[in-house]
């Protein structure tokens, strides 16, 4: 009997990680993508890998997610992360009041904490703001966009899912009762069209959720929310360091190589395919970066970017929860053959991928467990060893 | 955005399939502190839909925008549009050199992918062992203990500047040479085989035109050199093949 | 895929020679290579004219006539500008070939071939005033 075939639209991080687990669980995959990997939202995060703390108080179970899957990439995808640990940084009583729920919300998470006085944490970060009053020690990392994704793809790749970069979706192929049959896309590197059948369509676009999903006839509450990042060029710290308050702008700062990055900010946008940086929000991440690492100041701008993301459900910016969904189309519009899985965080890219494949494995009547929790991900350059 | 616009020509470098590849030409307004990178992905989102580019984090760590913009090989994302013309000026945008194109701005770096695998370059790194600059005995004890990123992205920039990656396609290449210097033979003497060969260390002639495109402070010119160093003392080595002394043993395994 | 665009060919040899966006040291690199030729081209020359010798020793004084014309004196003043670029930029490969003074690289090039520079100079003045 033949594998079914699933064709997902969407190389970023649910994209891949889907794959992934769907090639384990015995499918045949497509991934199709208009650009190439991590072409949307998902390369441009800035890396912060979160320990959950950021959401331990408002919006616990996203941090529960964080924490859980923070740890298993730790141990499947080393290749990819700086695992330096992170700091919540306390710099006035209002942060102080906050680090009482603060110390209980990671409590109920599990997520491990340390208190350092400021002079055990200047010890450890000599760069930060001299004037802190108090610090937690939480397990944050930084990785790498592209490769913790092509690491992903390289292993989907070995097991046998296709990839198939600069292959835009145009159009749902739908029988006659409006349950999708496949995709018709447009080969962009060639210049010719093509119809891809498929047995299952996973929309797996992020903050362009909503508009494959129109393709269908279909709906998903997704509310693309961009927010800035700017990098300077030193590395001032060693770890992620975060600002001790409610979640808010600019109050993040991750290393990455010989830079720092500084995040973010929340607001609407009507065009997601193109973002500009707006110069005040630049301003305000200097700014607040500055509180936290005085030497961001007289830095070097290395570079700015808009990054999209994609929250789910009502309301608007910092009080939309962080956690992802999975909608199988035929349960909410009665389309069949069609699923979406958006919202969610980089950290929880894998727990995604295993709740999308949960999903289509149910519908494809395939009983394999997921197995990626332990599964060592391959070298993310052996991505290039197969051909495509 | 500032209210600042410049009026900058983009001439940008096309190939679609098994046509001949062309230049198409697009008249931006765009504000000289964006990149050359938005510049591009205006063009894509704007002007023509069928153009292919790469890009992912915007912020020099994923490697995958580079280009050649007024025939100097540049990360795009980084590049300022004031640093490489001026209002009213012209910038020619094309690929890298020396990997096959597959459309448009794109280009097949997978060779230079596992190129990097053969030589076992390390991703992650010891912190004092990430920069050449320094050398290891310079940084505290305690700094072995912070892993990182290592400084080369894989970009590809040095490979297409290159002079001797031009003419051989055989040459293992300036950031493969750069990856297998961090590694180092000592730790690593299955190494020496693939540098010190026809394809390896010694196929430099000291252009310097890698360390002068990196956008990430690898100095690959530099380790290369390091390497042939590390090369010439391995030989020696072997040659003499002597047990190494008590003095020597004691100091390797206090490092 | 394009794959017969772009792919790295002993055919674009000709692409060493080209000094657009080339950084100081890549100009170096180019003049490396164009002083090799001219000096390798030189060489063949040089045993051609020593040849000559064997003709006889008026048919090598005829030659040495010729060559009091400012254009030979001119030529021989390329050579000899040649050697002096291509042996001093030589030192500075020879040294960071070996890993010596790397990190200088630059400051070595600017320093020897200023040296080279002003040698010249000196040997030329010689040259033209003799």
């Amino acid at each position: 009997m033949s594998k079914p075939h699933v064709v997902i639209i969407g190389a970023g991080f649910t994209g891949v990680a889907t794959a992934h687990d769907l090639a384990l669980r015995g499918c045949d995959v497509t991934v199709i993508e208009r650009g190439d990997i991590c072409n949307g939202t998902s390369g441009r995060t800035h890396g912060l890998l979160h320990s959950g703390g950021r959401y331990a108080v408002k919006d616990q179970e996203s941090a529960i997610e964080c924490i859980d899957e923070n740890l298993i990439l730790r141990k499947i995808v080393p290749q990819a992360i700086e695992p330096n640990g992170g700091l919540f940084i306390a710099l006035n009583d209002s942060d102080l009041a906050y680090g009482e729920a603060f110390i209980e919300g990671c409590e109920a998470c599990h997520i491990p904490i340390e208190q350092l006085t400021p002079a055990q944490t200047l010890k450890l970060e000599p760069n930060l703001n001299p004037q802190l009053l108090l610090a937690f020690l939480i397990p944050d990392g930084t990785f790498d966009p592209l490769r913790l994704a092509l690491a992903f793809a390289a292993t989907a790749k070995s097991n046998g899912a296709r990839f198939r970069t600069f292959v835009e979706a145009r159009r749902l192929l739908t029988d006659g009762s409006g349950n999708v049959t496949g995709v018709e896309v447009l080969d962009r590197a060639a210049g010719s069209p093509e119809e891809l059948r498929a047995d299952i369509v996973v929309n797996a676009t992020g903050a362009w959720a909503g508009e494959i999903a129109k393709m269908a006839g279909g709906d998903v509450p997704v509310n693309p929310t961009p927010g800035v990042m700017v990098a300077y060029d030193q590395r001032f710290v060693q770890r992620a360091i975060n600002r001790l308050n409610v979640p808010g702008d600019g109050d993040i700062i991750v290393p990455q190589r010989r830079m720092v990055v500084v995040g973010t900010t929340s607001f609407d946008v009507d065009n997601l395919d193109y973002v500009p940086v707006v110069d005040d929000q630049i301003q305000m991440m200097l700014e607040r970066g500055s509180e936290l690492v005085p030497g961001i100041r007289g830095a070097k701008m290395r570079g700015a970017f808009m990054a999209t993301r994609p929250l789910i459900g009502g309301g608007s910016g910092r009080s939309m929860a962080r956690t992802f969904k999975c909608y199988d189309h035929k349960e909410t519009q009665g389309i069949d053959g069609f699923v979406t899985i958006t919202g969610g965080k980089a950290t929880t890219m894998r727990a995604m991928a295993e709740t999308t494949a949960d999903v289509v494995c149910s519908k494809l009547g395939i009983s394999s467990p997921c197995v990626t929790r332990e599964m060592q991900l391959l070298s993310y350059r052996q991505y290039y060893s197969t051909p495509n | 955005m500032s209210a600042i616009r410049w009026d900058v020509t983009f001439v940008v470098y096309r190939a679609k399939g098994d046509e001949a590849s062309h230049f198409d030409t697009f008249k931006l307004s765009i504000d000289p502190d964006e990149y050359v990178l938005d510049g591009v992905e205006k063009i894509w989102a704007f002007e023509d839909r069928s153009l292919c580019f790469r890009h992912a984090c915007h912020h020099s760590t994923c490697g995958a925008c580079g280009m050649r913009v007024n025939g100097v090989e540049k990360l795009t994302c980084i590049t300022l549009i004031r640093d490489v013309t001026q209002d009213g000026g012209t910038l020619k945008i094309e690929p890298l050199r020396n990997f096959p194109v597959v459309s448009d701005l794109v280009v097949d770096m997978g060779s230079l992918y596992l190129r990097m695998d053969e030589v076992h370059a390390r991703p992650v790194v010891p912190v004092p062992e990430a920069e050449i600059e320094k050398s290891p005995k310079e940084w505290p004890p305690d700094d072995y203990e912070y892993l990182r990123l290592s400084d080369c992205i894989e970009c590809g920039l040095c490979m297409s500047a290159c002079p001797i990656s031009a003419t051989s396609p055989t040459y293992l290449g300036p950031a493969v040479l750069a990856g297998a210097q961090q590694n180092g033979l000592s730790r690593n003497p299955s190494l020496l085989e693939i540098v010190d060969a026809e394809n390896g260390v010694w196929r430099c002639h000291s252009a310097y035109e890698c360390t002068a495109v990196c956008p990430s402070y690898v100095d690959p010119a530099r380790r290369i050199m390091d390497l042939r160093r590390q090369v010439v003392s391995e030989r020696l080595k072997r040659l003499f093949n002597r047990p190494k002394p008590k003095i020597a043993a004691v100091q390797e395994a206090n490092r | 895929m394009n794959t017969s665009k772009n792919q790295p060919s002993p055919s674009r040899l000709l692409n060493w020679f080209n000094p657009r966006g080339r950084s100081l040291e890549g100009m170096a690199f180019i003049l490396n290579r164009i002083t090799a030729l001219g000096l390798t081209l030189y060489l063949f020359l040089h045993l051609i004219v020593l040849g000559t010798l064997a003709r006889g020793e008026s048919a090598y004084d005829s030659f040495i006539e010729l060559v009091h014309n400012p254009v030979y004196i001119f030529g021989e003043f390329l050579v000899v500008a040649a050697g002096l670029i291509h042996g001093f930029n030589g030192l500075r490969i020879f040294f960071t070939s070996l890993g010596i003074a790397v990190p200088r690289q630059k400051a070595m090039l600017y320093v020897l071939m200023a040296i080279a520079l002003v040698a010249s100079l000196i040997f030329g003045l010689r040259m033209f005033t003799a």
